[in-house]
């Protein structure tokens, strides 16, 4: 597929965002109380606890970990379930279903215009304060940029995980039940809600091999220089965990796709 | 128009709930799986709760069994916005579609009626949920249980629900401005997971701003401390019924406010 007419697409997505100038700085303030939420919050824990470093993070490292998250989640955030269940039921998913362009393909990118709005004015703005507030305390280096890969893997993998669950409501018409399963299990299992450092060390065994925790985990700990991610061999495991996950679920989301859009036709008829 | 009374609106609520559940009712899979959705969440909340008291044993000088009381209390607290206001959650879907012309031309209250359209039944989970951890947090800490402590733990579990009722209409009524304003109301619910922990942690001019501003103090740590310190209660839990009441009017006239300026702008 020319890449030219790909990033059409994604500027036509650029451009719809940009359509809700208001609602991001909105955003962008509501976000900026939430962090001070999570401040108070994690100052009184750490305050309480005595020790100044709990499972190898400080409360800088929690700190970042945790905004960071927020602002990803953000950024990362894709109504897929909803649009989906909305455009079946006003029947214009046929339209997008007859365009010259794989569907699962259409979808994607016409999500990376919102993507990249997103990162520019949200993400980018909570980098910055929370480099002037800790002072410095996220490495500038190389990590810099291997998290950036890490975030675009996390991008398509997130973007799987929502492919996989979106057809589910073909099934059983529930847009809202299926959306919050899927929300809380990839916030919980994610390390989003809270840390995966603090999780007890046999839950950890296993989160840790789930591909949630290639959405906002790994992206993070490479952010932070933590998980091994400072070592060579360290961040070769995490980008392999990070693929082999990207790999599995665009295959199986691929074939549970193929499957369901049969099942489209049928409603949509 | 006003002037219809409680037993009409009693009544036509009534009619309008067992139409909504009827309709509930024929999505039936759609029901099972929004309660089994409702469950996980509530797990997932306690899960966070336990990992954190895993790793740390006190937050601010407030104990396990302490805090369990807040958490419970907070999920009963919050469990009325999720039953009766729910329809909050679409507003800006039929404001922006034009729907929302239907609720002006009926010769009812409109806030009323829109908000009477949708009973959440998968709320009470979450009730059950925190009744139980009330109860077993409860017999942990050995409040001693007299009708006067029940029936202030009535009062307050009602008062503290007030607060969550305004801050969501607050939230929804900001679409009859702002477009894609959608994550308001996300933000503002997820600022309702902080209402289980002590307001004491805040300090500054965010103690005042989460305390009556944003009240995410009134959620829980005010009206709980009625039960938990019944000695040393401060002054902002008895006044917390009278500020609730008020914050709910103002947040009903902020809504009805975005109504007529809906009308203008009339599709």
């Amino acid at each position: 597929m020319n890449p030219k007419r790909l990033l059409s697409i994604t500027r036509a997505g650029i451009m719809e965002s940009l359509h809700f100038r208001l609602g991001i700085f909105v955003t962008l303030f509501a976000n900026l109380i939430y962090l001070v939420l999570v401040y108070y919050l994690w100052k009184a824990i750490y305050d309480s606890s005595g020790t100044d470093v709990v499972n190898g993070m400080t409360f800088s490292d929690t700190m970042i970990y945790l905004i960071l998250a927020t602002a990803l989640f953000n950024f990362l955030e894709m109504f897929v379930v909803w649009d989906m269940s909305r455009s079946i039921q006003s029947g214009k998913i046929v339209l997008d279903l007859l365009k010259p362009m794989r569907f699962r393909k259409y979808t994607f990118w016409s999500y990376t215009g919102n993507h990249v709005v997103q990162f520019v004015l949200t993400f980018i703005p909570t980098f910055i304060v929370v480099m002037i507030v800790t002072r410095g305390a996220i490495p500038l280096g190389l990590n810099l940029v291997w998290f950036l890969i890490a975030t675009v893997l996390a991008l398509i993998i997130n973007y799987n995980i929502e492919m996989m669950v979106a057809p589910i409501c073909l099934f059983t018409e529930s847009t809202w039940g299926i959306n919050i399963v899927k929300e809380t299990i990839v916030l919980l299992l994610s390390g989003a809600s809270i840390p995966l450092a603090f999780f007890p060390e046999k839950a950890r065994m296993i989160v840790q091999y789930l591909p949630f925790r290639a959405v906002y985990d790994i992206p993070l700990s490479i952010l932070l220089g933590k998980s091994g991610s400072d070592t060579w061999q360290g961040l070769v495991s995490l980008f392999g965990l990070q693929l082999i996950w990207l790999v599995v679920l665009t295959v199986c989301g691929n074939l549970f796709w193929n499957c369901a859009v049969k099942k489209v036709t049928v409603n949509g008829g | 128009m006003r002037k219809r009374g409680l037993k009409f609106y009693a009544g036509m609520y009534r009619k309008i709930l067992v139409q909504d559940l009827k309709s509930k009712m024929s999505y039936r899979a759609d029901f099972i799986i929004s309660t089994f959705g409702m469950i996980m969440t509530n797990l997932s909340g306690f899960v966070t709760f336990m990992i954190l008291f895993h790793n740390f044993p006190e937050i601010n000088g407030w104990d396990y069994h302490h805090m369990l009381f807040l958490y419970g209390f907070s999920l009963v607290a919050l469990t009325p916005v999720q039953c009766f206001f729910d329809n909050n959650w679409n507003l800006r879907f039929m404001v922006q579609s034009g729907d929302f012309i239907k609720y002006c031309f009926r010769p009812v209250n409109v806030f009323f009626y829109f908000i009477s359209e949708v009973f959440d039944v998968k709320g009470l989970g979450q009730l059950a949920f925190g009744i139980g951890t009330i109860v077993y947090a409860w017999i942990k800490i050995g409040i001693p249980v007299t009708p006067l402590v029940i029936l202030k733990l009535l009062v307050f579990l009602l008062t503290a629900s007030l607060f969550m009722i305004a801050l969501m209409n607050f939230a929804a009524a900001t679409c009859f401005w702002i477009k894609g304003s959608g994550y308001v109301m996300v933000i503002m619910f997820r600022f309702k997971d902080f209402a289980k922990y002590p307001s004491s942690i805040f300090e500054g001019i965010f103690k005042i701003i989460f305390t009556f501003i944003i009240p995410i103090a009134f959620i829980a740590y005010y009206p709980s401390l009625v039960i938990l310190t019944p000695d040393n209660v401060p002054l902002l839990s008895w006044i917390s019924p009278l500020y609730g009441l008020v914050f709910v009017y103002l947040s009903y006239k902020f809504w009805m406010l975005g109504v007529r300026k809906y009308d203008f702008t009339g599709s």
